[in-house]
């Protein structure tokens, strides 16, 4: 099964595992399946529109879904997916 | 209560004066403990890569942060939180700091005066995202 990293924040929802394995053929199939796993984190990964929030980006091994095919990107059992923060701000 | 120990508070405020006057950035990595306590073990001086005035905005590049991550697992620790630098500026989290933010991470500003390191505070995001908690911070 394809390898999810939880990122240090969000272990608090998954039974404070840093890694998760998941079923699914795609990267959409594999963070549904997560979520109905754990429905915590749901409303950490995802708006209200059910799209990933706007912090949240997805990564098959070294590659970032939105340049691929998003949450269509196929995944094997040897993927690894990272769920990754994005960070910007400034005094302004 | 984050502890950022000797060595990364030292790379951190380095490389704020570094930056001065435009703002810099980084990752911090370390432990936490059960009770939710971090210690701040290593930090991570990166490249602000805001295209625009960096004086007063930062960005970090996704890929360092998946580097870090990566690099932190291998060694068996975490990525715990973020920095950046205000320069001539307070160290609060800011509304554009807090939108930019991801819940959950400790987040330590530091006001760099002239050049120099006046001093730092950390914050840490809910994760509804409306409102960031001053965080206990220690640093030598």
């Amino acid at each position: 099964m394809p390898k999810i990293l939880i990122p240090t924040p969000l272990r608090q929802f998954v039974d404070k595992k840093d890694t998760v394995d998941v079923a699914g053929a795609s990267v959409g199939e594999v963070l549904s399946a997560l979520t109905t796993q754990y429905p915590d984190l749901r409303k950490n990964l995802y708006s209200d529109e059910g799209k990933l929030r706007s912090f949240v980006n997805v990564y098959v091994n070294d590659e970032d879904i939105r340049y691929l095919a998003k949450d269509k990107t196929e995944v094997k059992d040897s993927d690894t997916i990272s769920i990754v923060p994005s960070i910007a701000g400034g005094g302004r | 209560m984050l502890t950022i120990e000797p060595q990364p508070i030292a790379a951190m405020i380095e490389h704020g004066r570094a930056c001065f006057p435009r703002e810099c950035c980084g990752i911090m990595l370390g432990n936490e403990a059960a009770d939710g306590a971090r210690t701040i073990t290593e930090a991570i001086a990166c490249r602000n890569v805001y295209e625009g005035d960096q004086k007063d905005r930062f960005q970090l590049d996704v890929k360092d942060i998946l580097d870090a991550e990566r690099s932190a697992r291998a060694r068996g620790i975490s990525l715990l939180g973020f920095f950046h630098s205000h320069p001539d500026e307070e160290a609060y989290f800011s509304a554009t700091d807090l939108k930019n933010s991801a819940p959950g991470y400790s987040n330590v500003v530091m006001s760099i005066r002239a050049g120099e390191f006046a001093y730092a505070k950390s914050f840490i995001a809910d994760f509804a995202q409306t409102h960031a908690e001053p965080e206990e911070l220690q640093y030598a």
